[in-house]
């Protein structure tokens, strides 16, 4: 293996002095001593896999639903593109959706790559280019996904540079494919969605193996730690800061200056979103405030007494309502300056003072080493005053002040999930606060209805004071993310989720925009834990999934093991963990089927879609981040569900199961095409209730390659779930039957009716595949 | 005055919903349409009609019309658990693909459709997929049944106040008879 290295540093400490601005390109460097043959798309460019995508797109057609109908990205415009109207650059409506998808994915992308090479840059200046990269124990096939797509295998810093590279080349293409006047083609569009897709998971993959590599993660461990969580599990008798984001860099510079002055006693601590879980992962002893949706909540409180932002979903008023609070910021991040002045070259003392004493509402410090001791530092200052102020009104004072409402029903129209907040309101102009609570129970937490609210009431706030007791009583034990799957246990289970016999793999993933309430989540996944699927889940949606409590008070993380096992949940880690869901598909194919990964993309995501039964959801669906993950499991085959407001993402990818052509394999034995059962029927859906994801959820772990033992099991599953959800027995299981070896023996007498009135006829199992190259190659 | 959408950011394009305010503004709909389906989605459940709840008004409505009923998101439990068993159960997303459709022969096969009448799935998501069907599913009549305006349609209630929206609804009810 050849490849071309490109180093950058900001600032490079040798023995030959400090050089600034360092950038380094060596030829190629050689990897002679592995000797797995190259597959045919080492480094794709974007239309390197366009036949693959083609495939997959002409199963799963997009749908698009318009979210708009007029296109106003150049000067050409507004161009209306209603009807069969093109736009001035020639662009029709199908277009236009499919670039705004793509344009969503690239941004998503972006978040992902920026941050990645953010984190390797920094951990080259910190530890050199030629530190190893470990994933950890039983992981010799580390990196899964970027050998699939590279067919490099990533041992060392520097070559995470490199592959970053590459990552950084093909998001300039499919960025730039947006631009007026140049893709055309819905489908072509589509195809650099799937690839940029394929990108963020490369890209998310280094920067969760870097820094696991080299930041004390727990590393392929099944046994990571249960760690605190929930607004009422910050000890307010320490001075509490509170981080945000998605970067560990800045946090770890806390953390580390904690341990090292031995303040654990006095500073506390806590991460909202993905910064919650990595810092987690570093030290235990910090704490998961919530996910996404928390922060206003926390931030309102007035609990925290430094708010520490890095990069990713943080709220771009963080400054303005931290000043409500007077909880100093600090910006930490090139991407989420926030206004702030620049005080990194400053001293650190001269910077405390300013935060202290008020002269700033906040500061920027990129130089991460400063940060930690001027949060910490901070913290301690103003905690003593800070625990002494109110932030929040009295229960009284809202009464008073709710008597002036307008009952516009302004709230209500601006709330994304429609709550009765006027009622609960009113409710309050009578002391009556119940309603408030119920509405705090369901917020997302956007404050939309503030915004519209002609009296400028702090809507968020009054729910917040109506469920003070539930805020206090938020305490829960998550499991932190232990980063990959061990290959040790892909080998346990492999067979089984390829033959269909444990039912399915499903990963709850991705930010909180739940249309009812984070507990959707954990009730979901307990719906199928129970059914001994194994679940996996990663960022908010991890956290969300842990805070519903049985009757002894254990979280779900609590009661079932974290081993990638049946009946398990296990939480991988942070959003840029997501690969390592990916990576135990593509390692069952290298581990069982042992089929080469290197450079093999095609092949491999055949392989997944056709055997693996794995769906992924995002029930909180909100971000680019999530489009451009959600496109990365498209590109392999696997499904993605989303909630209801996924919708908004403009466009689903859909089979039809009428339609037989789409659904036609290739039988790699003999190279006949086979017509299989249509499975999994959608590529990217939107369900409208819980009741809808899980029914979907059964139905799309349904594979091609299922045994009869195993099309059993998941039809057994299906048909009870969409009994209890549906309230009758579902009309299509005669289409899953391919021979009568696959009818749930319980269930045998009403499916063989049901075959008979659709004049059922057996069908070949076929080794399945898309690529007919793959024919008389055989299969597993 | 122009209706405007009720979640307030949910602005649409040059085409817009007409204001339904009467039923007899859609009679002349209503005579021309010899296939119409009726959807209803979730909140349909908790949306209080007279004296029973906006699933035994689609009932009424599908068999005072004689129109199919297809429920979206699980809704179709409802249905049963009243005793009518007539209704359909399909995905909003599939609905909002198979209404692109010119050719569709519809949930219980006696399409193609020429009108819908929808209610009930959640106002963003019931925006989107009215957005297929005016944008692709040209061939299609959208009457909006919910109290709040959806601009995607052809007809729809302009956010109307929840006791004359129960009035006309009855009067739909008498009109499809």
């Amino acid at each position: 293996m050849k490849k071309k290295a490109h180093l950058k540093a900001d600032e490079a400490k040798t023995v030959f002095g400090v050089f600034k601005g360092l950038e380094v390109r060596i030829g190629q460097i050689v990897d002679d001593e592995w000797d797995e043959p190259m597959g045919p798309t080492p480094m794709p460019s974007p239309t390197d896999l366009r036949s693959w995508d083609h495939k997959l797109l002409s199963k799963y057609k997009p749908s698009y639903m318009p979210y708009c109908q007029v296109c106003c990205l150049c000067t050409f415009g507004k161009c209306d593109l209603s009807g069969d109207k093109r736009g001035a650059c020639g662009l029709d409506m199908k277009g236009q959706q499919a670039r705004i998808v793509l344009a969503a994915a690239n941004i998503g992308n972006a978040a992902h790559l920026a941050h990645a090479r953010h984190l390797v840059d920094h951990l080259i200046d910190e530890y050199g280019p030629q530190t190893n990269l470990i994933q950890g124990p039983g992981t010799e096939i580390h990196a899964p996904v970027s050998r699939l797509a590279t067919g490099m295998r990533p041992r060392t810093l520097e070559d995470a540079s490199i592959i970053l590279d590459y990552c950084e080349s093909q998001l300039a293409h499919t960025l730039s494919a947006v631009h007026t006047g140049q893709e055309g083609s819905w489908l072509d569009f589509e195809s650099k969605v799937l690839h940029v897709g394929m990108i963020d998971q490369i890209s998310m993959e280094i920067a969760d193996l870097v820094q696991i590599s080299t930041l004390d993660f727990p590393q392929a461990d099944p046994e990571a730690p249960l760690v605190d969580s929930g607004i009422g599990m910050m000890d307010t008798n320490k001075a509490i800061i509170l981080t945000i984001g998605h970067n560990i860099v800045p946090a770890a510079s806390i953390t580390d200056y904690i341990a090292e002055k031995k303040l654990g006693g006095q500073v506390e601590v806590g991460g909202m979103c993905c910064t919650a879980w990595d810092i987690t992962r570093r030290d235990p002893s910090a704490k998961v405030v919530g996910p996404i949706s928390w922060q206003l909540r926390y931030i309102r409180s007035g609990k925290a007494d430094v708010v520490v932002v890095d990069e990713q979903c943080v709220r771009t008023d963080v400054v303005n309502e931290a000043q409500k609070v007077k909880a100093p910021v600090i910006s930490t991040s090139d991407k989420a300056v926030m206004g702030l002045t620049d005080r990194s070259d400053d001293t650190i003392d001269s910077i405390v003072e300013d935060l202290v004493s008020g002269k700033l509402p906040g500061v920027y410090i990129h130089d991460h080493h400063k940060v930690g001791a001027v949060a910490t530092k901070v913290a301690l200052a103003v905690m003593p005053k800070r625990r002494k102020m109110k932030f929040f009104p009295t229960k009284k004072q809202i009464q008073k002040m709710a008597q002036d409402c307008k009952k516009c029903s302004e709230c209500i129209r601006s709330c994304p999930n429609n709550q009765p907040i006027m009622e609960a309101v009113l409710a309050a102009q009578l002391g009556n606060f119940e309603p408030l609570r119920d509405v705090y129970r369901n917020c997302i937490g956007c404050a939309r209805c503030e915004s519209a609210c002609p009296n400028g009431y702090d809507l968020h706030s009054w729910m917040v004071v109506a469920a003070e007791k539930d805020c206090k009583e938020e305490i829960y034990k998550l499991r932190t993310g232990r980063g990959a799957i061990q290959d040790t246990e892909i080998r346990s289970v492999g067979q089984p989720i390829v033959f269909g016999e444990i039912p399915g793999v499903i990963a709850h993933v991705g930010c909180a925009n739940y249309p009812g309430g984070g507990e959707d989540v954990h009730d979901m996944a307990e719906e199928f834990a129970k059914r001994r699927y194994i679940i996996v889940t990663s960022g908010c949606a991890a956290m969300s999934a842990g805070i519903v409590k049985d009757e002894n008070g254990q979280s779900i993380y609590e009661r079932r093991g974290g081993e990638f096992d049946a009946g398990c949940v296990i939480n991988v880690g942070s959003c840029v963990s997501n690969p390592h869901i990916a990576g135990a598909a593509i390692k069952i194919a290298a581990i069982f089927a042992k089929r080469n990964l290197r450079g093999n993309y095609a092949e491999i995501a055949d392989y997944i879609h056709n055997r693996v039964g794995a769906v992924g959801i995002s029930w909180g669906a909100m971000s680019q981040k999530a489009a451009s993950i959600a496109a990365g499991f498209w590109r392999l085959g696997v499904p993605v569900i989303v909630g209801p407001h996924g919708s908004k993402y403009r466009r689903m990818l859909l089979g039809k199961v009428e339609d037989e052509q789409a659904w036609t394999v290739y039988d790699a034995r003999t190279g006949e095409r086979v017509v299989t059962a249509p499975g999994p029927e959608h590529l990217f859906y939107a369900a409208e209730t819980v009741a809808e994801a899980n029914v979907m959820t059964a139905k799309l772990c349904i594979r091609p390659n299922d045994t009869s033992r195993g099309r059993s099991i998941k039809l057994s599953h299906y048909i009870d779930i969409h009994e209890t959800h549906y309230g009758f027995f579902p009309e299509d299981v005669w289409k899953y039957i391919r021979r009568e070896s696959d009818i749930p023996i319980t269930l045998k007498e009403k499916i063989l009716v049901q075959m008979k009135e659709n004049k059922w006829k057996e069908k070949t199992i076929p080794d399945p595949t898309l690529l007919k190259e793959l024919v008389m190659r055989g299969g597993t | 005055m122009k209706p405007v959408p009720w979640q307030t950011g949910e602005i649409c394009g040059p085409d817009s919903a007409k204001s339904l305010n009467k039923a007899a503004q859609l009679k002349r709909t209503f005579t021309k349409s010899k296939k119409p389906l009726l959807i209803v989605g979730s909140d349909a459940v908790n949306m209080k009609h007279g004296k029973g709840d906006m699933i035994d008004y689609a009932i009424a409505l599908s068999q005072a019309g004689k129109i199919p009923v297809v429920a979206t998101g699980g809704t179709i439990k409802a249905f049963i658990e009243k005793g009518f068993e007539d209704g359909k159960s399909m995905g909003a997303m599939e609905l909002a693909n198979y209404l692109q459709d010119e050719s569709w022969l519809g949930p219980h096969g006696k399409g193609p459709h020429d009108l819908i009448l929808i209610y009930g799935i959640p106002y963003y998501m019931q925006w989107t997929l009215l957005s297929a069907a005016m944008n692709f599913g040209t061939h299609l009549t959208k009457i909006a049944l919910g109290r709040y305006y959806q601009p995607h349609a052809d007809w729809s209630f302009p956010n109307m106040k929840e006791k004359q929206w129960h009035e006309v609804l009855d009067e739909i009810l008498d009109l499809v008879r």
